[in-house]
């Protein structure tokens, strides 16, 4: 890579990484022709992975990490018409979520849910007091890869465990990854009641899901 | 075969350990805290005297005479009464026994009175039993009783408020109405917190612990620390206790500001600063426990969090103890031993003011 293409390469990691719409794209304008629709992709995802980082890290937040994503898709939006149909980033997976029955918490799901989002994934974030049938209703008709479960308390995490009991009942446990979290859950209780996954933190689950879907 | 000691998982599992990795554990969790806030790791001494801590084989371990600090318990009304459903012990009893109990045989040096909810808007409908029971309460006890309860500003978002919930919000990219929303029901936060305190102390309540500030992100304690500032002024001598959720604050707004100071991302020892300048008489940190780490790592961990934050703050620090907090595992009932090292831990090393 040449000087100007290295330069135009790390303007286009920079604009994500300071959550600048506009740059992107006025980045990614100036790159085309110099650097190809791959190269470009490679530097908007390094830029993603970098806000990743951060957000890790506690220097940039929610909304930072949503923008930047809107920023990347805007981006991708404009090159579509120059990438092979493999490469305009479709579904990595598709995600049901939600915080079981019984538990009305919501923040801490919602952020999983998010940053799956902005990892590429499908996410259907069913909500908070999900009834498990709903649950079983939104695997079974997104054909999910993956679904995640919720809870915050120690009185609702036992619900954990009968949804995926719902699950093996209705022949579907086989069809779907369950992960599960939240603040009292734990490894030892995920692998307790059979979950296929647990993290610590929204950062993890990603982490956790690009694993379990081999991405 | 070197020498084994038994310490815990974050999650409560045994796990044996030799010193050498108990050493290499404290200091890698001192590591990472200090790598996170920007904070000094602890010196060798501090770090022989927590790996000294934890090898004490007994179950439960005191301070050192004359090392003594004040303890209050947290909605410790309710531990009595509730089962273990509500994390208690099942005892049918009032709250105001419950008070007693802590105050006369467990040797409690405040408390709070708390309802079952345990978040202050839905105090609002049961105001007038919640200022009857101040009332009794005060004329039973002895030690000094505020009222306690969660900021918890998710209660303000559809479909428990008039809000639009800022997740929902975000996933649509629709981030300057996230941020709007956050900053409407912060709003709202500070006016019932400030109205259902107005009201307590009217009661006789000796002030106020806002629990958990924090745990619906920036615009929590965003409008917790106006509620302080408010309290401060209309009653200079009550006590106000603002104890945190979590160890970093969560940036769901992300640049929403108090006194110039963007909140998100603040680390405990800029966090007390904070809590002092809106006019909170005690700073309660609360670092979160790891449960993939061991109890060494952990603890290695929060210490240096809750020094850095000792040596920075204006107010005395009652660091949160208990539950997936302080270097204590995350489970249900804690076991006595992890709780009672790292209680020792926080006192002797950190140098906390309270627990």
């Amino acid at each position: 890579m040449n000087a100007q293409a290295e330069t135009l390469r790390k303007n286009l990691v920079d604009a994500i990484v300071e959550c600048d719409i506009d740059k992107t794209k006025s980045n990614v304008e100036a790159s085309r022709g110099i650097l190809s629709p791959q190269e470009i992709i490679d530097a908007l995802s390094e830029g993603m992975h970098e806000v990743g980082i951060k957000f890790e890290r506690g220097k940039l937040f929610l909304p930072h990490v949503m923008v930047a994503a809107n920023a990347m898709t805007s981006a991708v939006a404009l090159i579509e018409g120059d990438l092979a149909e493999s490469m305009t980033g479709g579904s990595r997976g598709h995600v049901v979520m939600g915080t079981v029955e019984g538990d009305v918490h919501d923040i801490g799901k919602s952020i999983v849910s998010t940053m799956l989002q902005c990892a590429g994934y499908d996410v259907n974030d069913v909500g908070r007091d999900v009834p498990t049938a709903t649950f079983l209703e939104a695997v079974k008709e997104g054909n999910a890869d993956v679904l995640g479960l919720s809870a915050l308390m120690t009185t609702s995490m036992q619900t954990q465990k009968e949804v995926i009991e719902t699950l093996i009942e209705k022949g579907m446990r086989k069809d779907v990854q369950v992960i599960v979290g939240g603040a009292p859950v734990t490894q030892a209780f995920s692998d307790k009641i059979g979950a296929d996954g647990y993290s610590e933190n929204a950062s993890e689950a990603v982490k956790l899901v690009h694993r379990l879907l081999g991405n | 075969m070197a020498k084994e000691y038994a310490l815990r998982m974050g999650d409560g599992k045994r796990v044996h350990l030799t010193k050498e990795q108990i050493y290499e554990d404290v200091m890698a969790g001192s590591e990472d805290a200090a790598d996170l806030a920007d904070v000094p790791v602890l010196d060798s001494n501090d770090v022989d005297e927590i790996v000294e801590i934890l090898m004490i084989p007994g179950r439960m371990v005191g301070v050192e005479s004359g090392r003594e600090v004040p303890v209050t318990h947290d909605i410790g009304t309710l531990r009595i009464d509730g089962d273990q459903g509500n994390s208690g012990v099942g005892i049918p009893s009032s709250r105001l026994i419950g008070m007693m109990m802590h105050e006369r045989a467990f040797g409690a040096d405040s408390m709070e009175l708390g309802h079952i909810d345990y978040s202050f808007k839905p105090v609002k409908p049961v105001i007038a039993q919640e200022m009857q029971s101040m009332e009794v309460v005060q004329q039973n006890m002895i030690v000094p009783v505020v009222y306690g309860a969660m900021p918890n500003m998710g209660l303000y978002y559809r479909p428990d408020g008039p809000f639009d919930n800022p997740g929902d919000l975000m996933k649509a990219f629709k981030i300057k109405e996230a941020q709007q929303a956050t900053e409407d029901a912060a709003d709202h936060l500070t006016r019932d917190m400030v109205w259902i305190m107005q009201k307590m102390m009217k009661s006789g309540s000796d002030g106020v612990n806002f629990d958990t500030c924090g745990a619906a992100g920036d615009g929590d304690l965003y409008g917790t620390l106006r509620a302080v500032e408010a309290l401060r002024k209309e009653f200079p001598e009550m006590y106000i206790e603002t104890g945190m959720a979590g160890e970093m604050v969560l940036g769901l707004h992300g640049e929403i500001a108090y006194d110039g100071q963007v909140l998100a991302g603040l680390w405990p020892h800029q966090q007390a600063k904070l809590m002092a300048k809106a006019g909170s008489n005690i700073y309660g940190p609360a670092i979160n426990t790891n449960t993939a780490q061991t109890s060494a790592w952990n603890l290695g961990r929060a210490v240096t969090f809750v020094k850095a934050a000792v040596e920075e703050s204006p107010i005395p620090i009652h660091v949160n103890m208990g539950m997936g907090v302080g270097g204590i595992p995350m489970f249900e009932t804690p076991t006595i031993d992890a709780v009672s090292h790292a209680s020792k831990a926080m006192v002797e090393v950190a140098g906390v003011d309270g627990i």
